[in-house]
Formats: structure tokens, sequence, C-alpha cells
């Protein structure tokens, strides 16, 4: 932890260009965007193309780990705004996969069915 | 045994303001489309049901390719929201109340949700496309999983929404608002649509949004930029214009107003407006940026000459 505190403190400061890298493709340095004023205006720290670099690195080899293919990869990091991308790097394991899998064991599944019978759950359907 | 089912879901009652339906009109939208699940893979099934729904001509198996996590046996709620905006849709997030939902139906949109079918200790995430409520039968009509129409009674409902958190989406046309708007959401939606590259669809947008209002700086900032970034000049300039009327003090519209005024070649007005947006500048916040576009005019001007 200590290690990544200290790095992001160096990139801080060797930081110079502010990220506005959808922007940037259609407008010249010196025009300020609108993600960047409104930014701004909510004061948010803005951060370097390094830490985004990284970030989105880290969230790549995340993905390649659950089987995603490499080529894909790169196209969905694209498809995702910067506070995405943060968001699944500080937080990949917390995000909710919505995919009906489910684990069940004995005194779960029976707690479960009265559950069901009683209309809190709805679990066992088909799906 | 009501103590220990109570601490087991944790199932307080849902609040008045969720579950209260404004209208007592039975909906369904019937042509909605049907893609049925294949295995751990609702989320691009009921994907693809709102992108067709919305006029896109998606297929279930690209959308597989934008957004399933094999390891995860899942999809992720910002991988759905990413890949929407990948075929020029706005994936707004309604409030998290049934009378939203109702609102977003009969407005014609179905709503994507996140339900929670088990329990928290047991978990079991699902992705289902609400495309019809009855107030008076106290059902909610899905799109889910194999089931092209599955009913469920409102309560059950209820208690599985709001153990997704009462996450609910729509895809708007950039033509189209909400039902229910909130103005910072469905402005950052914009946002987030522009900044990955959206650039047609995003200018269209901040156009619908300065329709909606039209004395607000960052619809306004939003759409100049937008005219300004497919090469409107004049249009870009307008708005800057309207902007400017309305707030004198607006550094980052007169930079960006002295930019378009150059790209036009009308170098003494650019200057007289860089001046001036550092003469406001007064906490310095965008001094680089301004000093960009001073030596830019600067350059272009001696180029022309």
């Amino acid at each position: 932890m200590k290690f990544l505190k200290a790095r992001a403190w160096v990139l801080r400061a060797v930081s110079i260009s502010m990220v506005c890298l959808g922007f940037a493709q259609v407008a010249p340095a010196g025009m300020i965007s609108t993600s960047q004023f409104v930014e701004n205006e909510a004061r948010v720290e803005s951060l370097s193309r390094i830490e985004v670099l990284l970030a989105r690195e880290d969230v790549a080899k995340q993905m390649v780990a659950l089987g995603v293919q490499p080529q894909q990869v790169m196209e969905r990091l694209d498809a995702m705004t910067t506070a995405e991308l943060l968001e699944l790097e500080s937080r990949f394991d917390e995000q909710v996969a919505g995919g009906d899998a489910l684990a069940l064991i004995g005194a779960v599944f029976l707690v479960l069915l009265i559950l069901e019978l009683v209309g809190v759950t709805d679990i066992f359907k088909s799906i | 045994m009501p103590a220990l089912l109570l601490l087991l879901c944790g199932c307080a009652s849902i609040p008045g303001e969720v579950r209260s339906l404004p209208h007592n009109i039975s909906t369904e939208l019937d042509g909605t489309p049907f893609y049925p699940q294949e295995l751990y893979q609702c989320g691009p099934a009921a994907l693809t049901t709102t992108l067709v729904a919305s006029g896109v001509d998606a297929k279930v198996d690209d959308i597989v390719e934008k957004v399933f996590l094999p390891g995860r046996k899942g999809s992720l709620q910002i991988e759905l929201v990413a890949a929407a905006r990948q075929y020029d849709r706005l994936p707004y997030v309604i409030d998290g109340t049934l009378g939203a939902v109702q609102a977003e139906l009969e407005a014609g949109r179905p709503v994507l949700v996140l339900q929670n079918l088990g329990i928290a200790a047991a978990p079991r995430w699902h992705y289902a496309v609400v495309v019809g409520i009855d107030p008076e039968r106290r059902e909610v009509v899905l799109r889910s999983g194999t089931e092209p129409r599955r009913v469920t009674p409102l309560m059950t409902f209820l208690r599985t929404w709001r153990r997704g958190d009462y996450w609910g989406l729509v895809l708007l046309r950039p033509d189209e608002l909400p039902a229910v708007v909130d103005r910072a959401r469905y402005l950052s939606t914009i946002t987030s649509l522009e900044d990955t590259g959206r650039h047609v669809a995003a200018a269209e947008a901040w156009g619908t949004a300065a329709t909606r209002w039209p004395t607000d700086r960052v619809a306004l900032f939003g759409l100049a930029n937008a005219e300004f970034g497919r090469g409107n000049l004049q249009a870009a300039e307008a708005a800057y214009r309207q902007l400017l009327d309305i707030d004198d003090g607006h550094v980052a519209a007169r930079n960006n107003l002295a930019w378009t005024l150059a790209e036009q070649g009308r170098f003494e007005e650019a200057q007289l407006e860089i001046a001036r947006a550092m003469e406001l500048n007064a906490d310095a916040a965008l001094e680089e940026e301004l000093r960009d576009t001073e030596a830019q005019i600067l350059r272009k001007s001696g180029a022309a000459r």
C-alpha cells in the first residue's frame, strides 16, 4: 500500500497533462472540453495520462485473467470513461456480475425454500 | 422464526416513494423483442432487448463479446452502460422507483433492471427487462432469462429489485429525454458519450439538452464545443455568445470563442476575447489553456499574413 501511495504521489508530481482523451481527438490544445469544464467546476482532482494508462493496464490484466480475448479487452476499455476505468481498477472484485450464477449448500437451501414459499425470493423459477 | 427471516433477508419494508404508482393504468410494451439467454448471459440478452427496442440493429453475439466476463459468469453494470454508448445510445440510470419505471414504459421505453433473485448471503444476480406493469393485478411483466413473458407479483419484484439497489437503465436516442429527468445526471450521461468518442451522437444530445434548458451553462457549453468539434464554427460561435450573454464571466467559453474566431481568420476579434478572458481569470485556474490559445492565435495570424 505504501508503495502504491508513493507511486501515485510521484505520478501526480510529474504529471502535466489533463486527461480529456475524447475531446483531444477533435479539438486543438487550448480549447477547453466540456468534461474538463465540468470537472473544473466540481473541483475534481485531475489525473495524469500516466495514471490512467496504469489503471488501464491493471484492468486489462484482470479482464484477460477472467477469460476475455485480449483483442476484445482493448475495445472494451476504449468504451469506458476514465471514471468507470478507475472504478473498476479500485473495486473490480466488488462489482456485481449479473449472470444467474448460484452456489447452494444444504442449510441455505432449506432457508431459501422457505423464503421462496413466503414470496421473499424468486430464486427457483426457471430463469 | 419471523425475526430469523428478517435477519436473513434484511427485508425491511419497501419505502412508499419506491412502490407507489402514480397512474392506475396498465401498460405493456408488447412490441419489445425477446432474446432468450444462454447460460449466465442474461446481461447480453437484456441489453440486446433494450437496444433493439430503441431502434438499434444489435446482435446478441456481438453484445456477448462486449460485456460478458466468463470468469465471473456474468456481466458488469459498467460494461452494459459502456456497450450501450457504442451504439450511440444514452444509458440513463432512472430514479429507483416504480413510478419512474412506469413513466418510462408509458413513454414507450422498456427498462433494464438488476435483480438479486436470491438473498444477500446467497445472491443470484440477474438482469431482466421490465416491459409492463399492471397496477390492478399488482404484477410486473418481464423479458427474463428464457421466458418471453414472465409475470411476477409486484411485491416480489420490488424485493428482488431492492437487493439490486433499485438499479434501472433506459437507453435514450440522442433526441430523447428521460420521462423523469435529473438534469445533472442527464448532462453527465452526455459527457460520458462524448468522452468515449461518440461525437456525432453527443452533439445531437447537447442540442436536446440546450433546447430543454436554454439558459443552462453546461448544456450551452456542451453544445458549442460539440459544434466546434464538428467544424460548424458559426453555430459554435453563436452558442458561445449565447452563453456569454447569460454569464459574461465564463472564462472557458470566452477562451473557446477566441479559438473559434481565430479558426475563422478573425484574429483581431479573437485577440480581444482572449485578452478579456485573461482579465477575468482571477483564480488562474485556466491559465495554461489561455496562454496556449493566445499563442495559437498569434501563430495563426502570423501565418496568415
